[in-house]
């Protein structure tokens, strides 16, 4: 029988696509680069995925699962023809906590409804990535997703306390649990920012955040993007950790403008948007310390939202920059690295002149408080060559980044695009470590193949298995 | 292979995409299905591999573009701006002509012919009207149980076509009523208290006689040559008004779309408005009187061409209030109702899942009384609710409220 066929068999027709139109639907993630799908079923319970696991194990068939598609490093999409478990419909919100501040969900629960779910018990789900209002807990938990307010509360993985998984055997494990400190080894550590190469999250205990009493949101523009990233470092230098700290500069200002007006001003060159939150009287000390730091450093405006529906349309603005790029060219390639805040105007410089050697067009946008870069490169790959001269000097910024003391990624995780950049982090024996890792828990090497780690990973590919096997060490 | 009419997708609106997903979660079908393929961005990606030749307009293409509310829920949501429902429009009429099957004749024909015929949906409203009385809506055949769904018609009564009203008190300006196709024969207390609203609101009134059904549904099901027909008909009739004035929301959206059915279309798309926004704005004016309150709630249901195509969602409320009711919300996202026009018909299935979760979240709000601004809606609403539920347009709760201050 075909791989739909006995796909079929267990989910019914309806749960199983696998028409030629369908496959490329989903093709593509939100990033850039297309995939080949064998087949996409939607398992509605821990017991389905399991059985699917085992009928694409069977038909030796890569399994990639699969959120709301959001994700910006093609780790939803498979490299070779694969099944795409779509996870969308575990979105069950199974028990909420409210004395342990946890919650028990499904990873198809969408980000913002969890938090829309525990407003009237005065409490959130921290982590909040720009797609917050569509990406779901199951991807935030796969690529350790960030957010503006992770600054301070922290990314995805200081949220997670434990998941049901379904490996590559097709058994469910509970890893993890409800204690603050777990007795044995950290294997959600392990399974948060995987991106799916250790197994399927089927149900997630996640830790919920008290709403803060007080939030000031402030807007700062500034005439050089040089004047706002030193408000940054001066902030911080301040002793404060604001709740976020977020740059935009003027392509992206004017990109976002297009969509809606939220009040960014477009004669400016970045704006900075600083939050602070917390008790009343802190939150009133800390919001003039960064209108002072703003005002030292030249800022042309210093705005206080005011009201509610003033702060949302100031995080509007901001949560929807990625999507907004099509007022500059319909494709987009984004980048997520991560510098020292104290080389922030540096690192800044030099991707500019990367942007401009190379005669890419740019958007800036991204997470200064914790020095997260995300350039975003904007062009059409319908124009030939165009994909290569991007990724090009997209490896050079990363290059760069890395060089002045940072990573290769905050928050997006490396999927596809980042993958073969690994090298410029890791050593062949960091990369090993972490290739052995993953084959303990997929050892046939069927979950999400060819993601995170670069081919040649295991020193067995580099011909030092004598060194480093203790077997054949003996 | 390809596109071949001048209405198809055009590269730019699929350009537009970005693939970022922020519309999904806005989708009712992906909310339904958490399917790709029923999500917007899946829909513009079907289309995109049209256009690049990588797929067909073949039949799964239909059901792709068919499972489609055109609820234009994602286009507000979207950073990049993208013309959702105009793409969509394209894609359907692609698929008639491409695909060129019997019952989308029939349908073309039912949409462009017989629906602004006003004998002919006379005729059909006289037959529904005596179902009503044999209580046929009974019977287990989804077409007659529709019927089910309408107020109490009557046996025959009055078309508005070729009436005007002068203005009472300072005159603004003139305004010329759309009448629609159903709405007329359905619906004759709405325009009836359209009629009503905007002589107080200071306007010369006219219906013209020589207007037509607006194209809304011909357009949404792909019947390009009709929506082009009935759009050059009433961009004619309604020359030399200052304001068109629909009283139906799908009606006023697609107005809105005119510019690229007619020639002459966009300047007949910048004076056309909702009679929500006009009455909204009369009563902001002070040219319509706000009622003292009297604590009686209303449920506000939007219909999706009005929140979501026109951006038109305090209006409904001022409208309600000033009525001296108080509006009640009842779904912060405006999830569509499943009506959405034929959908009710060609897609039984997720129409009635969309019917029943709008139905329940109606109840959940404790209101007996209903504000939906659409046709299409109220019936869905009142069908899925049942009797104990009384479905109006705002503008007839403001226009009786106010009869009886008079």
């Amino acid at each position: 029988m075909t791989l739909a066929a006995d796909l079929r068999l267990v989910l019914g027709a309806d749960r199983v696509l696998d028409h030629p139109l369908d496959l490329q639907i989903y093709a593509k993630d939100a990033g850039v680069t297309p995939g080949t799908v064998a087949a996409v079923v939607f398992p509605e319970t821990t017991q389905e995925v399991a059985a699917v696991v085992r009928i694409a194990v069977v038909h030796e068939v890569p399994i990639v699962a699969r959120g709301a598609g959001t994700g910006l490093s093609g780790g939803a999409v498979p490299t070779r023809p694969g099944l795409v478990v779509a996870l969308t419909r575990l979105n069950q919100i199974w028990e909420v906590d409210e004395a342990a501040h946890t919650a028990w969900v499904g990873p198809g629960v969408i980000n913002l409804e969890l938090s829309q779910h525990t407003t009237p018990l005065g409490l959130h789900y921290a982590p909040d990535p720009s797609s917050q209002s569509a990406c779901t807990i199951g991807g935030n938990v796969g690529t350790n997703a960030g957010g503006p307010h992770c600054l301070a509360e922290g990314s995805t993985v200081s949220h997670i306390l434990a998941v049901e998984l379904v490996t590559a055997g097709g058994d469910v494990l509970l890893l993890g649990g409800a204690a603050p400190d777990p007795i044995g080894l950290d294997l959600v550590g392990v399974v948060v920012g995987s991106e799916g190469t250790m197994g399927l999250v089927t149900k997630v205990l996640v830790k919920l955040t008290e709403n803060a009493p007080e939030v000031r949101t402030l807007l700062l523009a500034f005439p050089t993007i040089e004047a706002a990233a030193e408000t940054v470092s001066s902030v911080v230098a301040g002793g404060i950790v604001p709740a976020a700290l977020e740059l935009m500069d003027r392509p992206m200002i004017e990109a976002v403008e297009n969509f809606k007006s939220c009040g960014f001003p477009l004669d400016a060159a970045a704006v900075l948007i600083a939050e602070v939150a917390g008790h009343p009287a802190a939150v009133e000390a800390e919001a003039q310390l960064v209108a002072d730091a703003g005002a030292a450093a030249g800022a042309t405006e210093i705005r206080i939202a005011a009201t509610a529906a003033e702060r949302d349309l100031i995080w509007l603005g901001r949560k929807s920059a990625f999507g907004a790029v099509a007022y500059a060219a319909p494709d987009y390639y984004l980048h997520d690295t991560v510098v020292p805040r104290t080389r922030l105007v540096e690192a800044m410089s030099g991707i500019y002149e990367i942007g401009e050697r190379y005669g890419i067009s740019m958007l800036n946008v991204f997470h200064a408080g914790d020095g997260n870069l995300h350039p975003l490169v904007a062009f059409d790959a319908k124009e030939p060559g165009m994909l290569e001269k991007v990724r090009a000097a997209a490896d050079e910024m990363v290059k760069l980044s890395i060089e002045v003391g940072g990573a290769l990624s905050g928050e997006h995780g490396i999927g596809l695009e980042k993958r073969d950049l690994m090298g410029e982090m890791f050593s062949a024996v960091d990369l090993d470590a972490q290739a052995r890792l993953r084959d303990a828990f997929d050892p046939i090497g069927i979950l999400n193949p060819d993601k995170v780690l670069p081919e040649g990973s295991r020193c067995f590919d580099f011909g030092l298995v004598a060194n480093l096997d203790p077997e054949s060490a003996a | 292979m390809g596109w071949e009419t001048d209405h198809a997708p055009r590269q730019d609106e699929l350009d537009g995409c970005v693939t970022c997903g922020l519309c999904l979660p806005h989708c009712p079908t992906f909310r339904l299905t958490g399917s790709e393929s029923a999500s917007p961005r899946g829909r513009l990606a079907a289309m995109a591999a049209v256009a690049a030749g990588t797929a067909e307009v073949d039949e799964r293409f239909e059901e792709v573009m068919g499972l489609c509310l055109q609820c234009r829920a994602c286009e507000p949501v979207c950073p990049s701006v993208v013309p959702f429902g105009r793409a969509m429009e394209g894609a359907r009429a692609e698929i008639a002509v491409q695909l060129p099957t019997r019952r989308r004749k029939l349908r073309a024909w039912l949409l462009g012919r017989v629906l602004p015929s006003r004998t002919a949906v006379r005729v059909a409203s006289m037959l529904a009207a005596f179902a009503q009385r044999l209580r046929l809506h009974k019977l287990p055949i989804r077409l007659l149980s529709r019927i089910g769904g309408l107020r109490r018609l009557p046996l025959g009564g009055p078309s508005r076509a070729g009436e005007s009203r002068t203005a009472a008190g300072e005159r603004v300006g003139t305004a010329a009523l759309l009448i629609g196709c159903v709405q007329d024969a359905w619906f004759g207390s709405v325009n009836e208290a359209a009629m009503e609203l905007l002589t107080a609101a200071g306007y010369d009134v006219s219906a013209p006689s020589g207007q037509s059904c607006c194209g809304a549904l011909a357009a949404h099901d792909g019947a390009a040559a009709a929506t082009e027909r009935l759009a050059a008909t009433n961009v004619a009739a309604f020359a030399n008004y200052d304001v068109v004035v629909a009283t139906a929301a799908g009606c006023s959206a697609h107005l809105a779309g005119y510019g690229e059915w007619a020639s002459g279309g966009e300047e007949l798309a910048d004076r056309a408005r909702d009679i929500t926004v006009v009455v909204a704005e009369a009563i902001a004016d002070g040219r319509l009187p706000r009622l003292p309150p009297r604590a009686i709630s209303v449920a506000m249901q939007d219909p999706c061409h009005l929140r979501h195509a026109q951006n038109v969602v305090g209006e409904t409320r001022e409208i309600v209030s000033a009525a001296g009711y108080e509006p009640v919300e009842i779904d912060d996202k405006g999830l569509c109702c499943g009506a959405a026009g034929a959908y009710v018909l060609s897609q039984p299935k997720t129409s009635d899942e969309l019917g029943l979760h709008k139905a329940n979240q109606v109840r959940a709000s404790e209101a007996t009384i209903v504000a939906s601004a659409n046709p299409g809606c109220e019936m869905q609403l009142r069908f899925h609710l049942g009797d104990r539920y009384d479905v109006r347009h705002p503008i007839e709760l403001y226009a009786e409220a106010c009869r009886g201050f008079s």
